[in-house]
């Protein structure tokens, strides 16, 4: 409790320190951007900072209650470099969630790290990567390493047009690792291969533990058969993501995924993913959870209207005094009991740009039916939350300054080629 | 840029199988006993908080509780029951004070104090006097640094005449506490140690010797005043290890769980020979409450600085959780989660057998042997977690109802 009212006074700080730099940045960017035409080979340098102000209700959630809380989410800065004409590359996103959402983010079904029913705050230091790209015959080559996304899944729920986050996150993307990827690239085919730490991070301040670099691997091939459409599909082995020591159950990871690259009919961006995750002790199978997500967005004259259906399966785990967090030490490795979330997601957003901010008001409304999976189970969620019917609505503002030439979760040769488009070995830039 | 729908055909056949591919999975069932049953004498119901381990002194029982039950219900409980008749009577609770799980409880041999875990954050012990058996008077929580990750159990066992207190610490950095409890107002912490791959989950103790229950890295036998290797109780000297086997060839690690150290009453020249692990094992597509896997392991200990393995005993589609062992007659009683409870008799050598008796790896089959005696709660109805032997009855309590008092076996 006495830590509040620093951490309130921390995030404004932040708020200021965006508005500080960030015109140093954008200066530094326009400078960049002005010189890359004539000279192709000089360094170029984006940032960009965002971050997203919201109220969330959500009804019921634990011990039927009701809920209202405000936030500063996802608060970032990030910064792209590149010299020697791309060859030489950088990322870095800071994530302040550790000072602004200590708590967690009320958030329908999220779960994973310790919290349950709030989405977790992602750690300090969410991105270091140093890439370096070339051609090699007809291939795009590139190896990334630091710490990072690993290449597994879709792309990260912070780059697409809700600010909730689905269930599934925990089965669809994989980050906050140290990783190193080796990646290639030739026409429509990128393929990329990853070893990486198992251990899931064990608060916003921890980094990764380094004994256990290269424990996990994993391997990701997307295709871009046509302009509009980028598919992947990939596998991950990893090993005791929950028991940061290790020998905890270890994790068999399947995504296949589909997204639309360009704005197609009514739809300006959707995305399709299906993913499934084993649990396993030694070779056998203790558990499986699934997902199937679909959504995408579309233009209602000024305003973007955005909707997204999930039917995820999540583990649950003992509950602690704060009922919306878990025992990251699983009894005896078991869980007590599987939940299937069917959730609906409505947001409706109207950007504006100033300059060089994006202003979005939005509005989401989810309407979530959980069911138990296994019976007789330890959790059972009409029992949890009082009701199998449960509403959540935010209402607030997403501001981001200055812009990002990186597709965030994906490095050098990583991110596909448009058809027709770049020649192999050259960055894409978004 | 044209559309071109062929292009969209194999995502679309890969998006049909998705859908049709979020499914659910069963856990695996357990084949029914057919043999001798421990007949249900008396069922004392409660269903208001998840049940998990008991105790029992006298005409009363002591149960904990586990976890969260009906959204508000936590497992910061334990019950006294009057268990001088068929049917176990509550008579009173206890209420643990920001806790939501109270895994393990025992009353000191003397019948002086009773010790409750608590799991989880704020993880403790808390030592009642028993004076009034019924009316448990607490006289301290003690808590550190050292027990804050949660006390997974805690064994009350005495050395040189000394009662102790040993702690098994949950991850991260699972590490053992002993506490020397001749103040139970003011326990003493004489002893840390890091051990456990990632759990150390239970210990046992008996005539100097430490056993500690490591899971991965299978059982220790230490030295703590009685192993003639210097050790003491305030540093104990590694005598052996042993790594069980895994219920199956590809589950991995030993998952060693909890140990018994039998001393036969009736001696014999294998009186003090076997230790039994318990093996916990995540059931295969469950949860807890609904399924489980893991064996009892017999090691030979009769040279504790090689300690090995010999024999076993397997239920299919159940695991095993704690024990309680009469030593009069030579039997072992074993809770089997959602087999209920097995009695096995374990009087005489459970290391040799005939070949079609044994396991491919040469371990002997106890119930190719024919040492299954009786088995109680087999219905598939019951989840336990404990079991309880008194001399006169067998106890079990059941996660999902309560306690239920249960025949003993008897010896063919």
């Amino acid at each position: 409790m006495r830590f509040r009212y620093p951490r309130v006074a921390i995030a404004f700080a932040i708020a200021g320190a965006i508005q500080l730099i960030v015109p140093l940045a954008v200066r530094a960017q326009m400078a960049a951007d002005s010189m890359a035409p004539r000279d192709s080979t000089r360094a170029s340098f984006t940032l960009r900072a965002q971050a997203i102000g919201l109220v969330t209700r959500l009804d019921p959630g634990p011990a039927d209650r009701a809920y209202t809380e405000g936030y500063l989410a996802q608060p970032l800065i990030m910064a792209h470099g590149r010299v020697l004409d791309g060859h030489l590359s950088g990322v870095l996103t800071l994530d302040f969630e550790g000072l602004t959402l200590e708590r967690g983010q009320l958030n329908m079904g999220a779960y994973g790290e310790g919290y349950a029913d709030r989405r977790h705050p992602h750690t300090y230091l969410h991105e270091a990567v140093a890439i370096a790209s070339g051609a090699f015959w007809r291939f795009g080559v590139s190896l990334a390493g630091g710490k990072g996304f690993v290449p597994f899944g879709t792309d990260d729920p912070m780059t697409r047009p809700f600010a909730a986050y689905p269930v599934n996150h925990h089965l669809a993307q994989i980050l906050e690792r140290y990783v190193v990827i080796a990646a290639a690239r030739a026409g429509p085919l990128t393929l990329e291969g990853a070893t990486f730490n198992g251990d899931e991070p064990a608060s916003p301040g921890a980094p990764p533990d380094a004994s256990r670099f290269g424990d996990s691997w994993a391997a990701r091939a997307t295709m871009t058969p046509h302009a509009l459409l980028e598919v992947e599909g990939s596998f991950a082995s990893v090993t005791s993501p929950e028991i940061v020591s290790g020998g905890g159950r270890d994790q068999h990871k399947w995504s296949v995924g589909a997204r639309l690259r360009q704005p197609l009919g009514p739809l300006s961006d959707a995305l399709v993913e299906w993913a499934r995750t084993d649990e396993l002790v030694g070779d056998v199978r203790a558990n499986q959870f699934t997902s199937f997500l679909a959504e995408g967005s579309t233009s209602l004259s000024r305003a973007s209207v955005s909707a997204r259906f999930e039917n995820t399966t999540r583990p649950e785990e003992e509950r602690l005094a704060d009922p919306f967090r878990y025992s990251r030490n699983p009894t005896d490795l078991s869980i007590i009991g599987i939940t299937r979330w069917q959730i609906g997601t409505i947001a409706v957003s109207t950007p504006v740009s100033v300059r060089h901010a994006d202003i979005a008001p939005f509005v989401e409304v989810s309407y979530g039916h959980p069911t138990e999976q296994l019976t007789p189970s330890a959790f059972v969620p009409q029992d949890f939350y009082g009701s199998t019917s449960i509403w959540s609505a935010s209402i607030g503002l997403r501001l981001g300054i200055g812009s990002m030439a990186h597709r965030m979760g994906r490095y050098g040769a990583g991110v596909p080629n448009v058809p027709g488009g770049t020649m192999a070995g050259s960055q894409h830039v978004h | 840029m044209a559309f071109r729908p062929r292009a969209f055909r194999w995502p679309l056949v890969t998006l049909f199988t998705a859908l049709t591919g979020c499914g659910s999975e069963s856990p695996t069932t357990t084949k029914p006993f057919t043999g001798p049953s421990l007949s249900v004498i008396g069922h004392g119901q409660t269903t208001v908080r998840f049940t998990a381990e008991l105790w029992t002194r006298g005409n009363v029982a002591y149960t904990t509780t586990w976890g969260q039950r009906s959204g508000t219900a936590v497992g910061n409980a334990v019950y006294l029951w009057n268990i001088g008749g068929n049917t176990p009577v509550m008579v009173d609770s206890l209420i643990v004070e920001n806790a939501t799980t109270l895994g393990d409880i025992q009353v000191s041999d003397d019948g002086k104090l009773l010790v409750v875990a608590t799991e989880r954050a704020n993880g403790s012990i808390v030592i009642y006097d028993l004076t009034d058996p019924l009316k448990p008077s607490r006289l301290t929580r003690y808590q550190t640094p050292n027990t804050s990750n949660g006390v997974h159990t805690a064994e009350v066992a005495r050395v040189d005449g000394t009662l102790y207190a040993f702690l098994s610490i949950d991850p991260p950095d699972a590490h053992l506490v002993i506490v020397d409890l001749s103040n139970p107002e003011n326990p003493r912490e004489v002893m840390v140690r890091n051990m456990g791959n990632p759990f150390v989950h239970d210990v046992f103790v008996r005539d100097g010797l430490l056993f500690t229950a490591l899971w991965d890295d299978g059982v220790t036998i230490w030295d703590i005043g009685g192993g003639a290797k210097g050790g003491t109780i305030a540093n104990p000297v590694q005598i052996g290890n042993v790594r069980t086997a895994a219920w199956s060839p590809s589950a991995g690690g030993s998952e060693a769980h909890n140990v018994w150290w039998f001393q036969d009453a009736a001696g014999g020249a294998d009186a003090k020979r076997f230790a039994f692990v318990g093996e916990e094992a995540p059931g295969s597509g469950g949860s807890q409450l609904n399924s489980s896997n893991g064996d009892i392991h017999v090691v030979d200990v009769s040279n504790v600085s090689a300690p090995r393995e010999v024999a076993f005993y397997h239920v299919d589609g159940a695991g095993t959780h704690n024990f309680s062992v009469d030593e009069e007659r030579g039997i072992l009683y074993a809770a089997y989660y959602n087999a209920g409870v097995r009695a096995i008799d374990v009087r005489g050598d459970l290391s040799t057998c005939p070949a079609d008796q044994k396991a491919a790896d040469g371990r002997c089959d106890l119930r190719k042997m024919g040492r299954e005696l009786a088995a109680g709660l087999s219905n598939g109805q019951t989840f336990v977690w404990g079991v309880h032997f008194d001399g006169s009855f067998v106890y079990a309590s059941d996660m999902l109802s309560g306690i239920w008092k249960l025949t003993a076996a008897t010896r063919p």
